[in-house]
């Protein structure tokens, strides 16, 4: 297993090095000088402009900026924004905060998704399946941000339940609306694969013989059929925690939640190079080493797979 | 017993042998090997024929494409002609959905909106799907070293958030090309979808492609004398092809929905074109102060209905294309 966790390290070396030169290509797709446009419609004083021109690197050649990038990335040194602030300083206060929201949008969705989806898969074609179906469908097709605005309206301005913006502390209470949002989506994905495989699981021949050696129907739900079906479950919730951290580029805006996703929408704006690629970086990490410990909860799942 | 040994068999466990007639056996000898056979394509036809879910995505889709085709059907206003003075107000007698914030007509808006964002979705379908079937046929096929090498690949542009790359390509492309007509801004959407959305589909391809391989019919081909180059192309790419095309279908949807995403976070199509995803960000001022959500809802429901339609074509495509998928 080892030799496994080895390998898959390895694998991933070149994906993350890949990733990043991407990300740094295509920011230099972009025409102008960030430096100039820093400065906006004032002029910029000639040693002002070498000086920054140098500690940003942009005076190197591309390949050797993204080498330089990676170098101090190997010492958590992600460089400075333009506003002078070192990136990691920025990074560590926004990264928590995402975390923490994509973390309670995977709870809220894991736990709902997979309730709601054993409920329907045991009870296949009655009304709640039906319904279920329909919404996760409805769910799937309206494009989040019309979620946002609608529940941020309803249950935060009218009803007033829940706060309806972030605050730069970004409580739990305040973080439970944002949460909803972004776990909506990938809700309605758990839900549907949870169904499939209780459905799957149902009649499989391991459930007919607990069911037939007398183990009481509960027993049999919850460790033969519930147990199993949640493999593939496993799986999309460990790639979700990377697509949710990118789907709150929208959810924080709409909130106005102090996270990553704010962070990088900004910083794609100002094409400010050392910021955007940090971020993407932590992206790309995250849902490597998700995916990776994804592959390793199988084996706990399913004892039937083994690594080589 | 023979020997005289007293019999294990208990009354009523006597070895029970079945009539041929009630075996499938007997429907082996019933089969008429003179019909010409039946293609998995066919077959699966006639299975979506009958199921109501094809019927109703078909009939929504078909609609979409004649709205597309010829809007003028539908509505005699025109999308682009605003009269501020007109901001926000209800329904009226030829506007049967009232006017935006522009003073714009709401319905003829969400019809000719159709056009951009379906075809952002189709051709991001198109180009991702090819791109995808090629590489994962191609990795699944061949293996070893230029598997190990495209599946690299494909990782890496399935590691970066397709939301996020996209921002970060077309957040360069738009600045470029800063007054871009209908067809420019289109592709440029198109590419930074397709450039991240083929990894999904060559994951699906390649694993359909190791799967079909594997199967007897190969065997044979290649015992007669099939070069590797023809076997790909005519034995293993089409019976490989269920699961990418059910893949495709969904991710219709999934485009068009990130389309409008996209122009949400103003980084879409530019405002000009009358797009469903313009006319959802539009009104997110609307629906903030509580007014006239209509703005909002109807874009926003002709966008989800048309993804609605396509998700549930694809389920229907899946049914019929895994008929074993469909029994459990």
């Amino acid at each position: 297993m080892w030799w496994y966790v080895g390998k898959r390290l390895l694998q991933a070396i070149p994906v993350i090095l890949g990733a990043t030169f991407l990300i740094y290509m295509m920011v230099f797709l972009r025409p102008g000088d960030p430096i100039v446009a820093l400065f906006g419609d004032k002029p910029v004083p000639e040693g002002t402009y070498q000086a920054l021109r140098e500690q940003y690197h942009f005076d190197q050649p591309k390949i050797v900026q993204w080498l330089l990038f990676l170098k101090g990335a190997v010492t958590l040194d992600f460089g400075t924004s333009f506003s002078g602030q070192p990136v990691i300083d920025l990074v560590q206060r926004a990264f928590p905060v995402t975390i923490k929201l994509a973390l309670m949008a995977l709870v809220i969705e894991a736990v709902l998704g997979v309730a709601a989806g054993f409920y329907a898969g045991m009870r296949r074609g009655k009304l709640f399946d039906s319904t279920m179906l329909v919404v996760s469908l409805l769910v799937i097709a309206v494009p989040i941000f019309v979620f946002g605005f609608v529940l941020q309206l309803i249950v935060g301005i009218k009803l007033g339940a829940l706060p309806a913006l972030v605050s730069s502390q970004a409580t739990f209470r305040e973080l439970l609306l944002p949460a909803i949002v972004l776990g909506l989506v990938s809700f309605a994905y758990v839900l549907r694969l949870t169904r499939t495989s209780v459905i799957e699981n149902l009649t499989a021949d391991h459930v007919r013989t607990a069911r037939a050696k007398g183990l009481p129907d509960g027993q049999v739900n919850r460790r033969h059929v519930l147990r199993n079906s949640l493999i593939p479950v496993v799986t999309f919730l460990g790639a979700d925690l990377g697509g949710l951290m990118a789907g709150a580029v929208v959810t924080e805006g709409i909130f106005n939640v102090p996270g990553v996703g704010n962070l990088a929408f900004d910083a794609i704006r100002r094409g400010e190079t050392p910021t955007i690629v940090s971020v993407v970086t932590i992206m790309v990490l995250v849902y490597v080493l998700t995916s990776l410990a994804v592959d390793l909860l199988y084996a706990w799942l399913d004892p039937r797979i083994r690594y080589a | 017993m023979p020997d005289g040994r007293p019999s294990k068999t208990r009354p009523g466990q006597e070895r029970y042998v079945a009539r041929l007639e009630d075996t499938p056996l007997h429907d082996v000898g019933a089969l008429d090997t003179t019909a010409p056979p039946e293609s998995q394509w066919k077959e699966a036809w006639k299975q979506l024929r009958k199921n109501p879910l094809f019927l109703i995505s078909a009939a929504l889709i078909l609609f979409l494409a004649v709205v597309i085709a010829f809007p003028g059907l539908f509505t005699s206003n025109d999308p682009t002609f605003c009269r501020t003075g007109k901001s926000l107000r209800p329904a009226e007698p030829g506007y049967p959905l009232g006017f935006d914030r522009q003073g714009c007509d709401v319905y003829s808006r969400m019809i000719y909106g159709a056009r951009a964002s379906v075809t952002v979705g189709l051709l991001t379908t198109l180009i991702a799907t090819a791109l995808g079937l090629v590489v994962g046929a191609v990795a699944g096929f061949y293996g070893r070293w230029i598997d190990s090498l495209l599946s690299r690949v494909a990782d890496i542009f399935y590691a970066i958030p397709l939301l996020l790359a996209s921002i970060v390509l077309l957040s360069a492309l738009n600045s470029w090309f800063p007054d871009r007509g209908f067809w420019a801004s289109v592709l440029a959407i198109v590419l930074a979808l397709a450039l991240f959305g083929w990894p999904q589909v060559a994951r699906i391809a390649r694993g359909a492609v190791i799967e079909t391989k594997q199967q007897e019919f190969v065997d044979a081909a290649r015992a007669l004398g099939a070069t590797p180059r023809r076997n790909l192309l005519r034995h293993v790419v089409p019976n490989s092809l269920a699961p990418v095309i059910v893949t495709a279908t969904v991710s219709l949807g999934i485009f068009i929905v990130a389309e409008a995403t996209l122009s949400f976070l103003g980084l879409g199509l530019p405002t000009s074109i009358v797009s469903w995803g313009n006319d959802i960000s539009a009104a997110q001022n609307q629906v903030r102060a509580g007014q006239r959500l209509g703005t909002m809802f109807w874009p926003a429901g002709a966008l989800a209905l048309t993804v609605f339609s396509f998700i549930l074509l694809g389920d229907a495509v899946r049914d019929a294309l895994d008929p074993k998928a469909k029994k459990r």
